[in-house]
């Protein structure tokens, strides 16, 4: 393109915007104006003048300007091209990292099913050969440290997060969050629970061990590495006295003070008849052969009404 | 008319020989679109005009095609490569509006 470095040939282009006479008009008022190349004016020009071009020069004028159309045809497909091979390549990667975490998870839904099986089967075994079972001093332990399966009446206690509070002068989120359940809530619900006669607690299906972490990693809560969704359900199988005690007690009040000012949800119901899976196999520190002569211990009966 | 032959005839040759452009050149790919044309509808409204010259089409397809690629090209190096494209694309639409409205005045009036 070749800016004009004199005025219009027209002259009618001139308006009230020129600056003086002589002037020209400005870069974007002649950009405006016109947008056509001078040097199509300037060639007429001459043409006028000197008469059509010779034969020649208009064969060499004609293959020029095809190959310049025909050039102009294959930028606007190699373009076009372009745009369509890489849009999908974005949605194709995705798809395939998705499709590979599904594959993943799947894979680990199988072995988590395995080794649950096996499990079982080797407390089976066990059972047969130490004389163990149901009722035995063994079968109570696992019951309450969390590596055998439960059923029970007890409470739920469901917890969510609040809607997020907007700052009402700028109608940005706030900074602060109160109606957010942190680790620290789900920590302190729980050890209300334990204190209140809980004989196993289970959060979203993750059952609780005495060496259970509740953390906060980031935005998430996890419990013992796997993280929770929300709504946060915490289900505790214990006396039908613990419903009355937790919603009595300190940390019941608190939240439910946080639940009507703040918007957390904050719901604690009887719950009867609730099935607490066992938790992951802790890894084996310590063991030691059984003497000879099999003892048997009879424990005292359970000492509340729930769970077995 | 041989133009809009030519154009589909290099239509075609794009889709059949499917070229794949060098990796350094792809991000100057649509400036040379949008300048190629903007050289084109100089043209046509040239023609619709009555002042049409080849050469003057050739040298402005050409010139405008390496001046914009030129352009982006400087702007990546010295940082601010966004900047200039965004005016290079704006200079070129200003003009190609332009000829397209002049056109347009051509074909519903006379």
């Amino acid at each position: 393109m070749s800016a004009p470095a004199a005025p219009p040939p027209s002259g009618a282009d001139r308006g009230n915007l020129d600056q003086a006479p002589g002037y020209g008009p400005d870069f974007l008022t002649e950009l405006f104006r016109n947008p056509l190349d001078a040097g199509y004016a300037d060639v007429a020009a001459r043409r006028a003048t000197a008469g059509p071009p010779r034969p020649t020069a208009r064969r060499t004028g004609f293959v020029l300007r095809t190959l310049a159309l025909v050039g102009t045809g294959l930028l606007l497909s190699v373009a076009y091209q372009q745009v369509i091979r890489s849009a999908p390549e974005a949605t194709s990667v995705r798809n395939g990292l998705v499709s590979d975490v599904q594959a993943r998870q799947a894979e680990t839904d199988a072995m988590q099913r395995q080794a649950d099986q096996l499990r079982a089967q080797a407390a089976r075994l066990r059972d047969q050969v130490v004389g163990a079972g149901a009722g035995s001093l063994l079968d109570e332990m696992e019951a309450r440290t969390g590596l055998a399966r439960v059923t029970g009446d007890g409470v739920t206690v469901t917890m969510a997060d609040g809607p997020a509070p907007t700052d009402p002068v700028t109608g940005k989120p706030a900074d602060k969050d109160p109606g957010r359940v942190v680790d620290f809530d789900l920590q302190a619900v729980t050890n209300q629970l334990w204190h209140d006669g809980a004989e196993a607690i289970a959060i979203n299906g993750q059952r609780l061990t005495n060496a259970s972490t509740i953390r906060l990693a980031g935005s998430a809560i996890l419990v013992d590495l796997a993280p929770l969704a929300q709504p946060y359900v915490i289900e505790a199988i214990g006396p039908s006295s613990m419903l009355d005690a937790l919603k009595d007690s300190q940390v019941g009040t608190f939240y439910h003070y946080l639940s009507t000012t703040y918007g957390m949800r904050f719901n604690v119901d009887a719950q009867d008849g609730l099935a607490l899976p066992a938790a992951a196999d802790p890894q084996l520190r310590l063991a030691r052969p059984i003497p000879p002569t099999p003892t048997a211990t009879t424990p005292g009966s359970p000492p509340s009404s729930g769970g077995h | 008319m041989f133009a809009v032959l030519a154009m589909i005839v290099g239509i075609a040759l794009g889709v059949i020989l499917e070229p794949t452009v060098p990796v350094a050149l792809q991000p100057y790919l649509p400036i040379a679109v949008v300048a190629a044309l903007d050289a084109v509808f100089g043209g046509i409204r040239a023609r619709l005009d009555g002042i049409f010259d080849d050469k003057q089409f050739v040298i402005s397809f050409v010139s405008n095609v390496l001046v914009a690629a030129l352009i982006v090209y400087l702007g990546d190096q010295l940082g601010v490569g966004g900047q200039l494209s965004t005016g290079v694309v704006v200079v070129l639409g200003v003009r190609i509006f332009g000829n397209v409205a002049a056109i347009r005045r051509h074909l519903f009036r006379a």
